[in-house]
C-alpha cells in the first residue's frame, strides 16, 4: 500500500474548503472596509494568510502527539511571553498587549488560548479518571490555568481573559467533573461575581454598564454598539452590495476591520450573506466536533473539542457584540477580522484538526 | 497503543460529550440567527431609515475648563459665557447661499466660510465651529434668522477670561485652537479640530486636569437636519481647578517694581521650593489670544524685538556675573581650598600670562577675606580663588546646585543655561580650556549662562542649609526635595555672613536697600554684555541700550531662617545694586506687610 496515496486521500478537503471559503468572505469585507483607504492593511492580511497556510501545513505534517510532549514547554513559553508583554509591551490606548517584532506585532495572549487547550488535553491524558474529577484533583490544573488568565487580565484585556477562562472551563467539563464538585464550583462562581466587578477597570465597567443602558455612554462603546446595530439592521435581506455599506464607508463604524467586521458583512450582504457565513461556521465546527469522536486517542478528541469551543466562543461573542446582545469586549471574528496573530492561530488550529483527522488512519 | 480508547464505556461517554457540545454550539448559533432575522428581516426598514440619511446626530457638550487660582484662592483664570457659531456640514445644502448670508451677519469674508464648510464635508457629521465668541448683537441677529439657516446653530459655551490681564501671563499661558500636529499626536483622541487646548504655561502643563470630560448628546433629526428628539445624553464633567503657589499680591508688587523695563523677578519659599512670584517683562495680555485675533496683532507681538511672549524667568539666559561668586565661595570653603579668614591681596588687577584682569574697584581692596570679598564683590579675590579651585571643581559645584540643567518646574520649554566644562568647550568651540577661561568664569562672566529661576533654586539651597528643592508652581502634597548638598554648617554661615554684609555692611554693594525693620542678605551682579571684562566706562548711559549691563540681585529674608528669596534681573538696566536690588527690597517689604496683616488677622481671630 502506497503511503503517498494515503496522504492525499485522507486529508479532510471539506474542512479546508470551508475554512478558505470563510477566509475569502473575510478578505472581501476587509477590502470593503479598509482596502481603498488603507491598502496596506489588506495586503498585510494576505501575507498573514499565506504565512498561516504555510504554518498550517507544517503543523499538519508533524504528528500531533508531539504537542502532548510540548505541553509544558509551550506553557512555560506562553507565561514568559505574557510577563514580557507586561514589562516591555507596546502600550496602545492604555493596555499592553503587543510585543513588537520588527514591523509586526505579536499578541502572546492569542497563543495562550491554544496553549490552554493543549495543556488541558495533556493533563487529561496523564490523569485519566473515568468517574470524573473531584476538587482535590482539580486544584493543580486550576492553579496552572489561573496564572495566564491573571496575566492577561493585567494587560488589561478582559475579552481575551474571559475567553481563556471559558476555554479552560469547557475543557474541564469535557474531561469530566464529579457532579458534587460541579455544583460547588457553580455556587462559588456566583458568590465571586461582586468581587470580579470590583476588580474591573473603570472603562471595562463603563462598557458593561453601557451595554445594559446604552444611553450612559453615547459617544463611547454605546455609540459603537448603536452604529453597529444600525449597520447590521440596515443590511436587510439582500444587503446594500459590495462597497456600498454607508455605515462602513462613511466611517460611522469604528474598528470596522477588526472587532466590528461582522457589521460589514451584514450591511453589505444582508441576511443572505450573514446567515451564509454563520452556516459556514456551523459546518466547520460540526466537522471539528465529529472529528473529536473519531480521533484515535483521548488527547486528539480533547484537542478537537477544545478547538471547537475556541472557535464557537469567538464567533458567538463577536457576532453577538455586533448585533447588540453582548457588551463590547473586543473579541475578533475567526478567519475574518484583521490581525496577524489571530489569523495565524486560527490556521494552526485547522492544521491540528487536519493532523488528527489524517493520523487516525495510520497505525 | 497504551492510551487508545477502545472501551465501549469510554466511547459512549465521548459521544455523549460531543453531543452536549454540539447542542451548546447549536443553541448559540440559533440565538445569532434569530437575532439576525429579527434585525435584518423584520426590522430592516427601521434601521434602513436610521442609516439612509443617517438621522442620528451626535453633538459633544464642552466641559467647563477648571479655573486657575493663586495660593489665596484668588481666581487668576476664569470662564465667561460666550457664543460660538457652528454648522453641521451634512445639513448644509447650499454652501454659497449660507456662507454669503453668514458672511454678512458675522461681518466676515465669506470665502473663509466657504473654505471651512467645504473642508468639513470630508467628515459630514462632525460639527464645525465657523466663528468663535461672537457678540451678543450678532447672536441676536443670527437667532432671528436661524430658521432659514438649516445646519447652522449657536452654541453657548465658555471662553477663558484672564482676570488680571498681563499680571501673570507667562505663568498662566493661553489657549488656542488645536493644531493639526496636536490632533495627530496619539494621546489626544478626546479632541476634535476647533477645540481649544493649552498652548503654554499652566494651561499647557495642566491641560489634562483643567480640560474635564466632554459630554455628548445624541439626537434624531429629520431630513432637513431639524432636531426631532434627544435619544441620549451624557453630561460633561467640568475640569479641576488648579491652585498655584503664586501670591497674586506679591506678583503685583514685583511687576510694578519692574515697571516697563525688560527683565524678570522670581520669588521662592527657600524651605519648600514654592514659587511665590514669577513675572517677566515685557508681558502681554493673554485675553487677546482668546478673541479671534487679527493676524496683525499676532504678528506684532511675535515679532516684537523685546519678545514679550518669552518667559524670561525660565527662558532668559544671562551671564550670572557676581552672583556666581557665591558658588565659587562655597566651592572654595567646601573643598578647603581656602579658609574663611584667609586673606588675599587685591591690588586692583590680576595678571595671568599676557592678560590683565581688572577688579571693578581700580585702586584695589587691599588685604581681603571671604566675608568682605562677598560683601564688596571683590573680583581679584575670586580670580585667585577660582584659579586655585580650577574649572572642574567650580563646574561640579555649579552643577550640584542645578546650573546647566532645567530646574524641573511644571512649565514647558524651560532653558538650561550653560555650566561650562572642559568637555563643553571642546565640543562647542573645538578648543581646550584655557586658564583665562577659569578666571572669568569665577566672576560669572565666562561662558556661563543662567536663568533667574536657576539662581533662585541654587541660592535657596545655600541659604536653607543645603537642601535643593525643585521649584514648584502648583500646590500639591508632594515633596520637591531633589537632594541634600553636603555643605558644612560653618561654611554656609560664612556665606550667609557675607551675603548679609552685602546689604548691611559699610561698603556692601547693596547697602542702600538696608532697612532696619528687616534683615536682608543677598548678592548683586552686574553682567557685562559686551564681551570681555574691562573696567567700567564713566557713565553707563553713554552706551547704546543693547550694550548696557544686565542688573542682577538676589535677596532673602530673614537671614537666619529665610522665608522668602527673591531674584530680580533687569536687562540692560545698569548696576545690580542700584537697579535690581530695590525691586527685591520692594517684594520682601510687601511680603512682611502681608505677613503682618495675616498675623494681625490671626490675633483678632483668637
Amino acid at each position: 500500500m502506497s503511503r503517498y496515496a494515503k496522504i492525499t486521500d485522507n486529508i479532510d478537503w471539506g474542512l479546508i474548503g470551508t475554512t478558505f471559503a470563510i477566509i475569502f468572505i473575510g478578505l472581501a469585507c476587509l477590502y470593503s472596509s479598509a482596502g481603498e483607504s488603507n491598502p496596506a492593511i489588506f495586503y498585510k492580511q494576505i501575507i498573514w494568510i499565506l504565512t498561516g497556510t504555510l504554518v498550517m501545513a507544517v503543523v499538519f505534517i508533524i504528528d500531533y502527539r508531539v504537542l502532548m510532549y510540548s505541553a509544558w514547554p509551550l506553557y512555560v513559553f506562553v507565561i514568559a511571553a505574557l510577563i514580557l508583554v507586561l514589562v516591555f509591551g507596546k502600550e496602545i490606548s492604555g493596555a499592553r498587549r503587543w510585543i513588537s517584532l520588527g514591523p509586526m506585532g505579536i499578541q502572546p495572549s492569542e497563543l495562550a488560548k491554544i496553549t490552554v487547550i493543549i495543556w488541558m488535553g495533556y493533563w487529561g491524558e496523564t490523569k485519566k479518571h473515568i468517574q470524573g474529577y473531584g476538587i482535590r484533583e482539580l486544584i493543580v490544573p486550576a492553579f496552572f490555568m489561573i496564572i495566564p488568565i491573571v496575566l492577561i487580565l493585567a494587560e488589561p484585556d478582559l475579552g481575551t481573559a474571559g475567553i481563556v477562562a471559558f476555554i479552560a472551563l469547557i475543557m474541564f467539563l469535557l474531561l469530566g467533573i464529579k457532579r458534587s464538585t460541579l455544583i460547588a464550583f457553580g455556587m462559588l462562581f456566583i458568590a465571586g461575581m461582586p468581587f470580579a466587578w470590583i476588580s474591573l477597570k473603570e472603562y471595562q465597567r463603563v462598557r458593561i454598564l453601557s451595554f445594559l443602558d446604552p444611553s450612559r455612554d453615547p459617544l463611547g462603546s454605546g455609540y459603537h454598539a448603536m452604529q453597529s446595530k444600525i449597520a447590521v439592521g440596515s443590511g436587510g435581506l439582500a444587503g446594500k452590495g459590495f462597497l456600498e455599506g454607508s455605515q462602513t464607508q462613511l466611517r460611522f463604524l469604528p474598528e470596522h476591520h477588526t472587532d466590528f467586521i461582522f457589521s460589514v458583512v451584514a450591511e453589505e450582504w444582508g441576511f443572505v450573506g450573514s446567515s451564509l457565513l454563520i452556516v459556514l461556521y456551523l459546518i466547520l465546527i460540526t466537522k471539528i466536533i465529529s472529528m473529536g469522536t473519531k480521533a484515535k486517542d483521548r488527547f486528539g478528541s480533547m484537542l478537537c473539542f477544545g478547538i471547537a469551543g475556541y472557535f464557537t466562543l469567538h464567533i458567538f461573542i463577536n457576532i453577538a457584540m455586533a448585533v447588540g446582545i453582548f457588551p463590547v469586549v473586543g473579541v475578533p471574528l475567526p478567519f475574518i477580522s484583521y490581525g496577524g496573530s489571530f489569523m495565524l492561530m486560527n490556521l494552526i488550529c485547522i492544521g491540528i484538526i487536519l493532523n488528527i483527522s489524517w493520523r487516525r488512519f495510520i497505525f | 497503543m497504551s492510551h487508545n480508547l477502545t472501551g465501549p464505556e469510554l466511547e459512549e461517554a465521548l459521544r455523549w460529550k460531543a453531543k452536549m457540545l454540539m447542542i451548546f454550539v447549536f443553541v448559540l448559533f440559533c440565538i445569532l440567527l434569530l437575532r439576525l432575522v429579527n434585525m435584518q428581516i423584520f426590522n430592516g426598514s427601521y434601521y434602513e431609515g436610521l442609516s439612509s440619511n443617517n438621522r442620528i446626530r451626535i453633538v459633544s457638550i464642552n466641559a467647563t475648563r477648571g479655573k486657575i487660582l493663586d495660593r489665596n484662592k484668588e481666581v487668576l483664570a476664569d470662564n465667561r459665557p460666550a457664543y460660538n457659531l457652528k454648522i453641521m456640514p451634512e445639513d448644509i445644502r447650499n454652501v454659497h447661499d449660507i456662507s454669503g448670508r453668514l458672511g454678512l451677519l458675522l461681518e466676515q469674508n465669506n470665502r473663509d466660510i466657504i473654505e471651512k464648510i467645504t473642508q468639513s464635508k470630508m467628515r459630514p457629521y462632525d460639527p464645525v465651529t465657523i466663528a468663535r465668541d461672537i457678540s451678543f448683537d450678532q447672536v441676536a441677529r443670527i437667532e432671528a434668522e436661524l430658521f432659514t439657516l438649516p445646519g447652522v446653530s449657536i452654541d453657548a459655551t465658555n471662553e477663558r477670561d484672564y482676570v488680571f490681564k498681563d499680571l501673570a501671563s507667562h505663568i498662566l499661558g493661553f489657549l488656542g485652537e488645536i493644531s493639526r500636529k496636536e490632533l495627530q499626536r496619539g494621546q489626544t483622541r478626546e479632541y476634535v479640530s476647533g477645540d481649544l487646548i493649552g498652548k503654554t504655561g499652566i494651561e499647557f502643563s495642566c491641560e489634562d486636569e483643567l480640560r474635564g470630560v466632554k459630554g455628548a448628546r445624541v439626537f434624531e433629526v429629520d431630513a432637513l437636519g431639524r432636531k426631532i428628539k434627544i435619544l441620549s445624553e451624557r453630561p460633561a464633567v467640568p475640569g479641576n481647578d488648579i491652585v498655584l503657589t503664586i501670591d497674586k499680591r506679591l506678583q503685583l508688587v514685583a511687576k510694578e517694581s519692574l515697571r516697563s523695563r525688560s527683565g524678570a523677578v522670581v520669588a521662592l519659599v527657600p524651605s519648600t521650593g514654592e514659587v511665590l512670584v514669577m513675572t517677566s517683562s515685557p508681558g502681554y495680555d493673554p485675553n487677546m489670544f482668546m478673541s479671534p485675533m487679527a493676524p496683525e496683532a499676532w504678528k506684532q507681538i511675535s515679532e516684537d524685538p523685546l519678545h514679550p511672549l518669552e518667559n524670561r524667568a525660565i527662558r532668559g539666559q544671562y551671564p550670572p556675573a557676581s552672583i556666581f561668586k557665591v558658588v565659587v565661595a562655597i566651592a572654595g570653603l567646601a573643598t578647603k581650598t581656602i579658609a574663611p579668614q584667609e586673606k588675599i591681596f587685591c591690588p586692583g588687577d590680576y595678571t595671568l600670562g599676557a592678560n590683565t584682569y581688572r577688579c571693578w574697584k581700580t585702586d584695589g581692596h587691599g588685604d581681603i577675606s571671604m566675608v568682605r570679598a562677598i560683601s564688596e564683590s571683590c573680583d581679584v579675590y575670586f580670580y585667585k580663588l577660582g584659579e586655585m579651585l580650577g574649572i572642574d571643581r567650580i563646574s561640579k559645584y555649579a552643577s550640584d546646585l542645578g546650573f546647566g540643567k532645567p530646574t524641573g518646574i511644571e512649565l514647558r520649554d524651560e532653558l538650561s543655561g550653560i555650566n561650562p566644562t572642559r568637555q563643553w568647550k571642546q565640543k562647542r568651540f573645538g578648543s581646550s580650556w584655557k586658564p583665562g577661561d577659569t578666571i572669568i568664569t569665577s566672576i560669572g562672566q565666562g561662558y556661563n549662562l543662567v536663568t533667574p529661576l536657576q539662581v533662585a533654586k541654587a541660592m535657596s539651597a545655600l541659604v536653607n542649609g543645603g537642601r535643593l528643592y525643585k521649584p514648584s508652581i502648583i500646590v500639591s502634597q508632594g515633596e520637591h526635595l531633589e537632594g541634600e548638598l553636603e555643605f558644612g554648617k560653618a561654611d554656609l554661615d560664612i556665606i550667609k555672613a557675607g551675603l548679609r554684609s552685602v546689604v548691611d555692611g559699610e561698603l556692601g554693594t547693596a547697602r542702600h536697600i538696608h532697612n532696619p525693620m528687616f534683615a536682608v542678605g543677598g548678592k548683586t551682579g552686574t553682567a557685562q554684555v559686551a564681551r570681555g571684562y574691562s573696567s567700567k566706562l564713566p557713565d553707563e548711559s553713554d552706551l547704546p541700550y543693547h550694550l548696557r549691563d544686565h542688573a542682577w540681585f538676589f535677596g532673602f529674608s530673614p537671614v537666619e531662617t529665610p522665608e522668602i528669596l527673591v531674584v530680580a534681573v533687569v536687562e540692560h538696566g545698569g548696576h545690580g545694586g542700584s537697579i535690581a536690588a530695590p525691586i527685591v527690597r520692594d517684594v520682601i517689604k510687601e511680603f512682611y506687610f502681608l505677613k503682618g496683616m495675616e498675623d494681625e488677622q490671626i490675633r483678632e481671630d483668637n
